[in-house]
């Protein structure tokens, strides 16, 4: 098991404990229920990303502190707001590379890059992506 | 069908002075400007727990630190905005549990209506908290967050801050509007803007029964489509 896979894992908790508390919201119930479905998967999906490979101490401490942010809330609508969150800024922080920038650029994370020669501004996420993983696309 | 300004109650007065504040203005105008990592940065600090910027900076590395895979970060003008946002949301997350939401609330609203003000004119102005009247149907109760108002193709926006926002009584509003206008042979886009992932939007409406297939949801990674024509 590499640190890729155990940094997934130990976010793949805290998002667990995460939707206990979100259950708490009871008319929300099935609406938690169908985004951890969705979501935790992908979340362990991630350790495919980008070939598998280790994550920097960077990338480690930012998975991290997305972790202790998350362990610090106690009221479950808050919760909810951040099961659909979480997943996401983890993704990012793992190496999310797609993003639509102001002026129909593409962004590398926060960097921008020019769109395509073909004058295209959607941004396309590149297979490998977290974020296209995490966003269902695959 | 004619657009008309929202009554106003005591709730209404005080939503409206949340929306004149300058600190909505400028967190709109910032993530009018911002890429999708930059608006995902914002919606986490926004609904945050800590206000500590460096806690921030360090789970957004892309945004402040190095770029994926330890590559070149990003550019300085880049990096200078991604603090501004930062600033800005961490501003409205101090304004306390009760008080953030509305600030939320009124900063998609004002992040909304700055998008379509990109593609807006004199013949079709932005307008906030707009009702729908149409010919021989009871005035709707809610007001519309933001509209804008072409005599050709008028549209109608709902705001959201997250997925959960999205309900029955909003998609069937929206709708029913779309009907009304139909019925009177005028094409009214309708739309919901949910300033959260687009998956957790598309989980929330495969379980709704509303009628929903005229309506268009803009999540957090298609804000930019509302500077363009639908």
């Amino acid at each position: 098991m590499n640190d890729r896979t155990v940094v997934l894992e130990r976010a793949a908790r805290a998002y667990r404990d995460l939707a206990d508390l979100a259950e708490g919201v009871e008319d929300e119930w099935q609406y938690v229920t169908d985004l951890v479905d969705a979501y935790l998967p992908a979340i362990l999906a991630l350790a495919g990303a980008k070939d598998g490979r280790a994550t920097s101490d960077v990338e480690t401490a930012a998975v991290d502190e997305a972790i202790a942010e998350i362990a610090l809330i106690a009221d479950p609508h808050k919760a909810i707001d951040w099961l659909s969150t979480f997943p996401h800024v983890i993704a990012l922080a793992l190496g999310g590379d797609v993003d639509s920038a102001p002026g129909g650029h593409r962004a590398d994370g926060g960097r921008d890059v020019p769109a395509g020669a073909g004058g295209e501004t959607a941004a396309e996420p590149d297979e490998d992506s977290p974020f296209r993983m995490l966003g269902g696309w695959r | 069908m004619r657009f008309q300004d929202a009554a106003r109650d005591a709730r209404t007065v005080v939503y409206a002075g949340i929306q004149a504040d300058p600190l909505v203005a400028r967190a709109g105008s910032l993530l009018a400007g911002a890429t999708t990592a930059e608006r995902l940065l914002a919606r986490a600090a926004m609904n945050g727990e800590r206000t500590d910027p460096e806690v921030w900076r360090r789970m957004f590395p892309a945004l402040f630190g190095e770029g994926p895979g330890g590559g070149a970060g990003p550019e300085p003008a880049r990096r200078a905005h991604a603090e501004a946002v930062l600033a800005v949301s961490l501003e409205i997350a101090d304004r306390g549990e009760a008080a953030r939401s509305s600030f939320r609330g009124a900063t998609v609203e004002e992040l909304t209506a700055r998008l379509l003000a990109r593609r807006a004119g004199p013949d079709a102005p932005v307008r906030r908290e707009r009702r729908v009247l149409f010919d021989g149907v009871r005035a709707e109760i809610h007001p519309y967050d933001v509209t804008v108002e072409s005599a050709e193709r008028p549209e109608v926006y709902d705001c959201k801050w997250g997925a959960r926002g999205i309900n029955a009584d909003v998609l069937e509003q929206l709708d029913d509007a779309r009907g009304h206008a139909a019925d009177e042979e005028i094409e009214l886009d309708v739309a919901i803007v949910v300033f959260d992932a687009e998956r957790s939007c598309r989980l929330r409406l495969e379980r709704s029964t509303a009628n929903r297939a005229g309506t268009r949801v803009v999540a957090l990674e298609s804000l930019d489509e509302l500077g363009e024509r639908p």
